[in-house]
């Protein structure tokens, strides 16, 4: 499905793209902190180390150098505070070995109050974690050399019980907020803005994500089910609430890199790549120049589709309803593959976007619905489209139906995050 | 008067300076302050003479730390066994009170190496009721000591290697909680080179010795082959590189399963050995390139980019070294390029 072939008209749509950048405002200010000196970091890198069960880690205001990662190493109970959002700036950017910045393992884990800065990997990364709280803490690239920057900001994986609420999270290469092979998760009140996915829940159970603010992203919000991992498949999203705008920064992401987010096009809101029971509600998905939602199965990366148990290729049990949509004034990307699709077949950007490929154990006729994706949008003149693939795969022959009144109905998805203590 | 000043002082200094036998390890005291109170190494500690009782021993395929040379030696407690376990991933099955110890050290010139060294650090592992613990001990300058430092440093480390080529760079000591980044099993912390497959032709020898005691038949073992023994079909040697190198993180059951990737010797499936798969979490890592291992092209594929960098964003393994192994990136290479 490579799109290598490009009409004329295309191109001229390209050059008048405009390449407006737009920067968000942050309130994180290093400059201002007092420096930590090198016995108040090698006390903070002790804290760490020496932390047991129940520890406190109070961070001070300052800004803080790390010559090497801060790991909390399976201890449980350990809180660690740091004295606001931006006030405590933990930063990694000198340091020679260690991927992460700050990484954690070990049950009822708080991170609340600092920022985490410039590690060469990911931020901060937690792992078999049951009970694992971020609240209120920033993290970011500050070198503004995006090809230096890491993976994840927020990096909770194979963890239960997962709640990350008020944090800031910006510039990272992937995603920023990446919840992956985990179960029971809220992402809630947080700001994302300038990362190449803004929120990803990946290979993930029972997630609810709202009352988030994704900006000027590639990608506002991703629901993903990648092959092979040991957490073969996720089900159960519900993203709700969220103000998903203007999410049209440039794919900085490696380009051809085979990870799936580096074939995000610019101006994506909501995307959903093999997904099961998702459900994306009340929310304002606005300015985002190329698509709304996207609703994609596997196939659609061009990468192979291997066999492995448990986990498929095929998105099915969606549910998109009651979201506000306003469109951009401005023409879809044409930097990604999807992108150019969409320019040269719907000429201007979709609130939806159904990729229409059928498991055909499940129907062979896409508009009798077999993977049950429902729509029931209230936007009268809403664009809904779905692409019709020949057999031959060809690109050239894709066809874009808009029946979306084959999609009516509903298909309510479930949540329970009752488990997770929000409200301590 | 005079006398019994020097009776005390002497009685101090030989209280302080003391080694006893390992056997008075006060396990409930650990970890020492100092690597000579242990009492494994008898005379000048800087000559590795190990105290009876000490068993030497060396993996067939070992880890690359920066080109650093390695000792390594296991205790246990009169009377107690190692036994095998059934998994042929895990390392032995080790009794309380175990304690295997890794010194990493430079010899001034690779081309003598007996000759004059530098002794950088030792690592111990200590089994304490049924939990290993790591205890990294780094040495002083004038080399009569190591003191137990939880919170790792940073070495200037200078050398002429095999060719006679002057390196020099700053060694990385870890930090002990990032000991379990690598000596980790579903979140326990393992011993990662007394296995079963790394010990091929001494488990006879701690058999005989009645360190390991085992009903399981010693040549039904597959062992590694040493990476760079040439005459190895070469498949075989790039496995076992991986195996020592990437295995401990990459498997099912490491703290890189996050990757479906996976390179303990026992794994046989391609996808998972990262043939045409993808990256999952590569980020910068990626290099732009779209497959872990692309079949014939080791420039295409992401496994010898990452090993070939030193961008802390970018290597595999993403501690443990701060150079690159060319040798192991060669090996490597010419296999995805066999393949």
């Amino acid at each position: 499905m490579r799109l290598s072939v490009l009409t004329p008209a295309v191109f001229l749509l390209l050059l008048a793209v405009s390449c407006g950048k737009k920067e968000q405002a942050t309130s994180l200010n290093i400059e201002k902190l007092p420096k930590a000196g090198p016995e108040q970091v090698e006390k903070l890198i002790e804290q760490f180390v020496d932390a047991k069960e129940g520890s406190v880690i109070e961070i001070p205001e300052g800004y803080y150098e790390l010559p090497t990662q801060l790991i909390l190493d399976n201890v449980n109970g350990v809180k660690v505070k740091g004295a606001g959002m931006f006030n405590t700036v933990l930063s990694f950017k000198t340091m020679t070995t260690g991927g992460e910045g700050m990484k954690i393992a070990g049950n009822n884990i708080l991170l609340e109050g600092f920022t985490v800065a410039d590690a060469p990997g990911d931020n901060i990364k937690t792992q078999h974690c049951e009970g694992i709280t971020f609240r209120q803490v920033n993290t970011t690239w500050t070198h503004g050399k995006k090809s230096e920057n890491g993976t994840y900001g927020i990096y909770p994986v194979q963890c239960r019980n997962v709640l990350v609420e008020h944090c800031e999270v910006s510039h990272s290469r992937d995603a920023g907020i990446y919840v992956g092979q985990s179960e029971n998760i809220i992402v809630r009140n947080n700001y994302v803005h300038q990362n190449v996915a803004g929120i990803e829940i990946e290979n993930s159970d029972n997630a609810e994500v709202y009352d988030n603010h994704a900006e000027n992203n590639t990608g506002g919000i991703l629901i993903f089910n990648l092959p092979g991992l040991p957490k073969p498949f996720g089900s159960g999203t519900r993203v709700f609430n969220n103000l998903i705008k203007a999410n049209n920064h440039e794919n900085f992401a490696i380009f051809q890199d085979g990870n799936p987010v580096s074939m995000i096009p610019p101006g994506s809101g909501v995307v959903i790549l093999a997904g099961d029971q998702v459900e994306v509600f009340h929310n304002k998905i606005i300015d985002n120049r190329t698509l709304g939602v996207a609703i994609a199965s596997y196939q659609i990366t061009d990468l192979p589709v291997p066999t492995h148990p448990g986990w498929s290729p095929y998105t099915t049990r969606i549910y998109i309803h009651d979201n506000t949509y306003e469109r951009a004034m401005a023409l879809p990307d044409l930097s990604k593959d999807w992108g150019k699709l969409i320019a040269a077949k719907c000429l201007r950007a979709p609130d939806i976007l159904y990729d229409g490929i059928l498991d055909p154990a499940k129907g062979k006729d896409a508009a009798t619905n077999p993977m049950q994706v429902f729509v029931d949008e209230k936007t009268e003149d809403l664009r809904f489209f779905r692409m019709v693939i020949p057999d031959d795969g060809n690109v050239m022959g894709i066809r874009m139906e808009k029946d979306a009144k084959s999609f009516a109905g509903s298909y309510p998805v479930s949540t329970d995050v009752s488990m997770i203590p929000s409200n301590k | 008067m005079k006398n019994g000043w020097l009776i005390l002082l002497s009685g101090i200094l030989w209280s302080c300076s003391h080694s006893g036998t390992p056997s008075d390890i006060d396990f409930s005291k650990l970890p020492y302050k100092t690597l000579s109170e242990y009492g494994l190494f008898t005379g000048d500690l800087k000559n590795f003479s190990q105290a009876e009782g000490v068993t030497p021993y060396e993996p067939v395929s070992s880890l690359f730390t920066d080109y650093a040379f390695k000792k390594r030696y296991v205790w246990m407690p009169g009377n107690t066994h190692a036994t095998l376990p059934d998994d042929p991933d895990a390392p032995l099955d080790f009794p309380d009170k175990t304690i295997l110890v890794k010194h990493f050290y430079y010899p001034l010139d690779f081309r003598k190496p007996e000759g004059e060294k530098r002794v950088i650090e030792t690592r111990l592992l200590v089994k304490n009721q049924g939990t290993w613990e790591a205890y990294p001990y780094l040495w002083n300058d004038e080399q009569t000591e190591a003191t137990l430092k939880n919170t790792g440093a940073s070495i200037p480390v200078s050398y002429t290697d095999k060719q006679g080529a002057k390196a020099a760079f700053n060694y990385v000591v870890p930090q002990k909680t990032q000991c379990r980044s690598c000596h980790n099993k579903n979140g326990v912390m393992l011993p990662i080179g007394p296995k079963a497959k790394q010990l091929a032709g001494q488990l006879e020898k701690w058999q005989q010795t009645g360190i390991l005691e085992t009903g399981k038949d010693l040549s039904a073992i597959h062992p590694l082959v040493n990476p760079f023994d040439v005459s190895r079909p070469l498949p075989e040697r790039a496995r076992a590189y991986l195996d020592v190198n990437c295995g401990h993180c990459h498997s099912q059951s490491g703290p890189a399963s996050t990757s479906g990737l996976y390179y303990n010797a026992e794994e046989d499936r391609p996808f998972h050995l990262g043939v045409w798969k993808s990256p999952v979490a590569a980020g910068m890592g990626g290099g732009g390139l779209k497959f872990d291992i692309l079949p014939g092209q080791s420039k295409a594929s992401i496994v010898t980019y990452r090993m070939n960098s030193t961008h802390p964003g970018v290597m595999m393994p993403e501690m443990g070294r701060v150079t690159i192994h060319q040798e192991g990136v060669e090996l490597i290479a010419r296999w995805i390029d066999s393949l």
